[in-house]
């Protein structure tokens, strides 16, 4: 079996990189009629193929933003269909609320690190684009999420008063911030890599790919 | 007295001149200049060009820009809803393409010049011309087939599209994208635009992989540029790095300017360039909005010591935030002037 999971992770990362939707749907189906089990699928074939490309876009920045795409859609798509074959209910890891700051109306990389997130068995509530900061943070009490995620894709909006800076002090005020973790990310950040301290967020991430792991760890902090 | 366009001349010729050419974007600080919110701003054609022409004589750089928003070519496909901020740049509040049938029935208007949201760029470019015509490049944005979708379906989808198909719905608006480009810089180009900026995006291999740059961009680019050719037009991928498509685009589309990405590595792409083409080292613009003089100095020498070497070159800046000090825009292109001095 283990060989299986071996050829199948080697085809299923090389239709990604191909950006080859078909190729990789075909390789999680070929492994399944072969045997291997749902839960396999998703926890040594899709979650290390994340993994795989976090460590190759930090050591030599070798995917681009459509290969990024292709990942989280299709490791979206491949765990959504195992999920409900899973011999045990699933574990949720934790739960995050997604959005755009208020202004911006560039969801892309949300979408990204919204597919990650759920190939990562993590619930995520999607906001949408242009969503305020009371919103963000009423969504995150009312579904008890760990994380808000503020993805902006315009200097303005991620520096704005109306962005991060204000969901930060909305937390504070509601003393809150030991519960619900910011994480930000988009264009100027990948810019300014100390832009994430000035709007007060807990972490930033330089792709969707990589947003899933830094938001793991943000859900760990949360509840610990 | 030496001007912008003598400055380029020099440059693009492998000569010198009393320093680099110098082109700093201010874009949304017209308003700014003029006392005016965004919004009033750039409703008319005479403000855009009375405060582009205020902002070149106080800083003393040496281009002026036609650009309102890059969201004019989305209005002039139809979007009727831009959402002016009160610090940065207008955003598209529409998706004219909701879905597929929208495609088919997207229509490329047949005289652009005739259209009214083109009416306020074209009187903007009229006083350009009339009062530094020849003097100061006068710069055009023109975004590609490829990227224009993004503004027209959002980023979203249009990723979806172009990487997941169906194919003939994708190559059908391509071709809409790419018949609306010809037009639109032909019409730059008539109303005395020198310099076409082209943006981009996909045309970075930040955006996508190798393969598909050249089986796909490379092929709509040329579908682009064909029937206008590459006068004038500088290659920019909208501030995503380069450097690994510079000599296939000089091999196969003949383009001679590169309007590097601050993440490039300017040396690097001096050195792919190898004398080819003019270089453009571009400032990371966000980070003026902090940085001390002292920094501001400082990346300004380091960015003129990878650049200048060879000549060929100039310094410039992507479109600068609203937020940079206007002590940081002076102190970059003194410390530009000063350094860059030939």
């Amino acid at each position: 079996m283990n060989e299986l999971v071996t050829a199948t992770t080697r085809k299923f990362t090389e239709a990604i990189l191909d950006t080859d939707r078909e190729r990789a749907l075909q390789a999680v189906q070929y492994a399944v009629d072969q045997g291997l089990m749902p839960e396999d699928v998703v926890f040594r074939v899709v979650i290390p193929t994340i993994d795989r490309m976090v460590r190759s876009i930090s050591e030599n920045f070798g995917a681009s933003l459509a290969q990024h795409f292709i990942t989280s859609q299709i490791a979206a798509e491949v765990t959504e269909q195992m999920i409900p074959k899973f011999k045990q209910r699933k574990n949720v890891i934790g739960h995050v609320v997604i959005g755009t700051s208020q202004g911006d109306f560039h969801g892309l990389g949300k979408r990204i690190v919204t597919g990650c997130l759920k190939a990562m068995t993590i619930d995520v509530t999607d906001l949408g684009l242009n969503v305020s900061p009371q919103r963000f943070v009423e969504a995150a009490i009312e579904g008890k999420a760990q994380v808000i995620g503020i993805s902006s894709m315009m200097i303005h909006t991620a520096r704005g008063e109306t962005g991060c800076l204000r969901v930060r002090k909305i937390l504070q005020d509601a003393g809150m911030e030991h519960k619900i973790k910011i994480i930000v990310g988009g264009a100027p950040y990948r810019y300014d890599h100390e832009l994430y301290k000035m709007v007060k967020a807990d972490a930033w991430a330089d792709n969707g790919i990589e947003a899933g792991e830094v938001i793991s760890k943000l859900i760990r902090e949360a509840t610990s | 007295m030496i001007t912008g366009m003598d400055r380029l001349t020099a440059a693009v010729n492998g000569t010198t001149s009393d320093r680099i050419p110098v082109f700093c974007n201010l874009i949304d600080q017209g308003a700014k200049e003029l006392g005016m919110p965004l919004k009033q701003y750039f409703s008319k054609g005479e403000y855009v060009a009375e405060a582009q022409l205020r902002m070149r004589e106080k800083y003393g750089y040496d281009n002026v820009w036609s650009l309102f928003y890059v969201g004019k070519e989305a209005e002039l496909l139809g979007c009727r809803r831009i959402i002016f901020a009160a610090e940065g740049s207008p955003n598209v509040g529409e998706m004219i393409l909701k879905n597929y049938d929208d495609i088919h029935k997207l229509q490329v208007p047949d005289d652009l010049t005739g259209h009214p949201a083109f009416e306020e760029p074209l009187k903007c470019l009229k006083i350009l011309r009339k009062e530094v015509g020849g003097r100061y490049p006068i710069c055009a944005y023109v975004t590609a087939s490829m990227t224009l979708p993004a503004m027209l379906i959002g980023m979203e989808k249009w990723m979806e599209l172009f990487l997941l198909g169906p194919a003939e719905v994708r190559d059908e608006l391509l071709t809409k994208c790419s018949d609306f480009f010809r037009k639109e810089i032909e019409a730059y180009r008539a109303a005395g635009a020198d310099i076409l900026v082209y943006a981009n995006a996909f045309g970075s291999t930040d955006f996508i992989p190798m393969n598909l740059f050249r089986e796909r961009s490379l092929y709509w680019m040329k579908r682009d540029l064909q029937p206008g050719g590459t006068n004038g037009l500088v290659y920019y991928c909208g501030g995503a790095r380069m450097n690994p498509v510079i000599d296939q685009v000089i091999e196969q589309l003949g383009i001679t300017t590169f309007y590097l990405s601050p993440l490039d590595d300017l040396a690097e792409g001096k050195k792919i360039i190898n004398g080819r083409a003019l270089t453009c080292g571009v400032i990371n613009d966000i980070k003026l909005i902090d940085w001390s003089k002292e920094e501001i100095r400082t990346e300004v020498k380091r960015m003129l010591a990878a650049g200048m070497p060879g000549g060929k070159f100039l310094f410039g800046t992507l479109v600068m935030p609203y937020a940079i000090p206007e002590e940081n825009i002076r102190t970059m292109l003194e410390a530009v002037y000063e350094t860059g001095s030939q």
